[in-house]
């Protein structure tokens, strides 16, 4: 078994072997924090493994489960964006639970909580690394249910509880819209698979599932819209954001880290892969014309949540919620660019991905070294703490500056390229991401003024948690870093990835030379 | 006359689908939501099953007892696809995880609040999740 097939093996074999593994050493904390960090030490290995090969390979890699070829087995197809993106994943899961063991010191159950983290990075890896519709679909699924049961993983607070039923009842209807939307794909294309349902769509011959059946152009617009629909909830764009704001401040701090900085991109890349392998390139007209519609539904719907999200986020009191609103808010850019579907456009959403994800994770774990020493979410409570704990209040300094865009940090460099790709379609998009970087700057200034120059309630005595600081500082540190070397990773990096997803030619082209032995 | 059976079958699982999204949306009853849920996912399944089938007679299990040609066309002349199916009892197990994962969430709100009416929840939610004034 080679390295594409392995590794979302290992965070799922490990989860599965957790709870009989904590019966064995008898629940001990400090022995499942460490099969917890080789699980997630062992996954990023392999990914890191995983990313050198695809970058120094011209095409996707391939693994073929059980040797039975696409179109008749599932397979995993990894290129350039997927693995960048799986890099990330890997690295902030590995360093989310190093910082997790000590912020829960004083709550039960350590050993259920890793067996969905591990479960939980399992599905994302699967989502990133997947060729097959419908087993992105399974999937999603294994996220969501992961991501569902952490949420509401503090089970005695009503609060949390509640998030977690909204969140997978919506979740829910999300993910059923996206299996009619795959019942229609395979009504009309015979298959499910990516690289045939792309041939298939631009017009070319397959092996052995034959030729579409019926009316393409109606079936792909009913089915696009249902899958984008369902893509839409999974990234909480307005107006399917509802659930976001009370979920992601209900689960405990590692665990927002992870929902808002990965979980929510899968919605992103599931539509990139839909937008730009399937129906990429040149397309008859009246598919042409499917797709732009949808596009500019798209563009428009995440202009709308960027600017709410803004806005919204001057209104919390509590700092969790806050940075939610946020995560709506950078989700908003992410679609805006994903709908515009030029080579710029896909470049600035991959770099926005990989950034965010590391800047708002930074910012969640950030606020948790506080809420953690308070034991409150509300804004006013933890005045007055960020001279008491340099590092974390450092941290905390660096992610804000960095999202809303500053400089030498790295999320200005991919709101630049955002507002570059914006640009060459129209002005006033542009402009929202200015003034919603604008509005935003005020929310996060007024924390930020209150946790340091804020007068303390009471006089608490504190000490910094250095393990939960340590994190924060090494993710403060990348943030610094990519943003220095930000040319370079744009030219190294997000520029052939970029390249490799836009030619869908070569992304069939591999498949198509494996199946053709197949008869 | 099957062209109306098929038709009205088919509008009858999209009035089904559109009513199960009215009662996730608007029943106030935490139970009934879920119901609702369960029913809009069967909806959902019956709707892809209902794609691989085809009127036939006489009719076959899809199975493929060895690969020849003459085996094949046989199979071709009597099995409905079986695929769709495939995604479904897939698509069937995975909706068995959610629902149970949600009704454990219903029971431990009834365990906490006592009710399960999502109304008198949303009362007695801690007054600053609301965000705003408090």
């Amino acid at each position: 078994m080679d390295v594409v097939g392995l590794t979302p093996v290992i965070p799922i074999v490990f989860a599965f072997a957790l709870p009989l593994f904590s019966i064995i050493v008898r629940g001990d904390r400090k022995i499942i924090q460490a099969y917890a960090l080789v699980g997630t030490g062992l996954t990023l290995i392999s990914v890191f493994k995983l990313f050198q090969l695809v970058y120094s390979s011209d095409k996707p890699l391939v693994y073929t489960f059980g040797k039975w070829v696409a179109p008749i087995g599932i397979i995993y197809e990894v290129d350039r964006l997927s693995a960048l993106i799986a890099l990330v994943t890997a690295g902030l899961m590995f360093l989310i639970a190093i910082y997790s063991y000590r912020y829960l010191e004083h709550d039960e159950g350590l050993e259920w909580y890793y067996t969905l983290y591990l479960g939980l990075e399992a599905g994302l890896l699967g989502v990133l690394l997947t060729g097959d519709a419908f087993n992105l679909f399974v999937m999603i699924e294994v996220t969501s249910i992961a991501a569902y049961a952490l949420v509401a993983f503090y089970r005695d607070r009503g609060d949390s509880v509640f998030a977690g039923f909204k969140y997978a009842l919506i979740g829910a209807v999300g993910t059923t819209m996206y299996f009619l939307a795959l019942g229609m794909f395979y009504g009309a294309f015979g298959t499910v698979n990516f690289a045939d349902l792309s041939a298939k769509v631009h017009g070319s011959d397959f092996p052995v599932t034959g030729s579409p059946v019926g009316n393409v152009v109606i079936a792909s617009g009913v089915a696009l819209a249902l899958a984008t629909w369902a893509f839409l909830i999974k990234a909480a764009i307005v107006p399917n954001h509802f659930w976001l704001p009370e979920a992601h401040p209900a689960a405990p701090s590692p665990i927002s880290a992870v929902l808002s900085g990965l979980v929510v991109n899968v919605g992103v890349y599931a539509l990139i892969r839909f937008l730009y392998t399937v129906y990429g390139g040149s397309l008859t007209p009246e598919l042409a014309h499917v797709v732009g519609v949808l596009s500019t539904i798209v563009i428009i719907l995440g202009a709308i949540s960027a600017l709410f999200g803004a806005l919204m986020m001057n209104v919390q009191r509590d700092v969790k919620r806050l940075i939610a609103y946020s995560t709506i808010m950078h989700m908003g850019y992410l679609f805006m660019a994903v709908g515009l579907g030029t080579q710029l456009g896909l470049e600035a959403a991959l770099f926005h991905i990989v950034n965010h994800a590391i800047a708002k994770a930074l910012l969640f774990l950030a606020a948790g070294v506080f809420i953690h020493a308070v034991g409150s979410r509300n804004v006013e409570d933890l005045a007055g703490l960020g001279k008491k704990m340099p590092i974390a209040t450092f941290s905390l300094a660096v992610a804000t500056l960095s999202l809303v865009g500053i400089p030498p940090f790295n999320v200005f460099f991919s709101k630049l390229l955002l507002f570059n790709a914006l640009m060459e379609k129209s002005f006033a998009l542009a402009m929202v991401i200015v003034i919603s970087s604008v509005i935003a700057l005020v929310a996060y200034m007024r924390t930020f003024y209150v946790v340091w120059l804020g007068k303390p309630r009471e006089n608490v005595k504190l000490r910094e948690p250095m393990s939960m600081s340590l994190i924060c500082l090494v993710l403060a540190l990348a943030v610094i870093i990519i943003g220095l070397t930000a040319p370079l990773i744009i030219d190294k990096l997000i520029t052939p990835a970029a390249t490799q997803t836009l030619d869908y030619q070569n992304y069939i082209g591999v498949i198509l030379e494996l199946a053709k032995n197949l008869r | 006359m099957i062209a109306f059976i098929w038709a009205s079958v088919i509008l009858a699982l999209i009035a089904t689908i559109m009513i199960s999204l009215y009662g996730i949306a608007r029943r106030p009853n935490l139970v009934k939501k879920l119901i609702a849920l369960t029913i809009f996912g069967d909806t959902a399944n019956l709707l892809v099953v209902l794609l691989g089938y085809r009127v036939i007679y006489p009719v076959a299990p899809p199975v493929l007892p060895y690969l020849s040609r003459e085996a094949l066309s046989q199979f071709v002349e009597t099995a409905v696809d079986p695929l769709p199916q495939a995604l479904v009892i897939t698509a069937v197990v995975i909706g068995m995880a959610v629902n149970v994962l949600i009704a454990v969430l219903v029971i431990q709100l009834y365990r906490l609040y006592g009710t399960v009416d999502v109304r008198k929840i949303g009362e007695r939610l801690p007054a600053l999740l609301e965000g705003g004034e408090q």
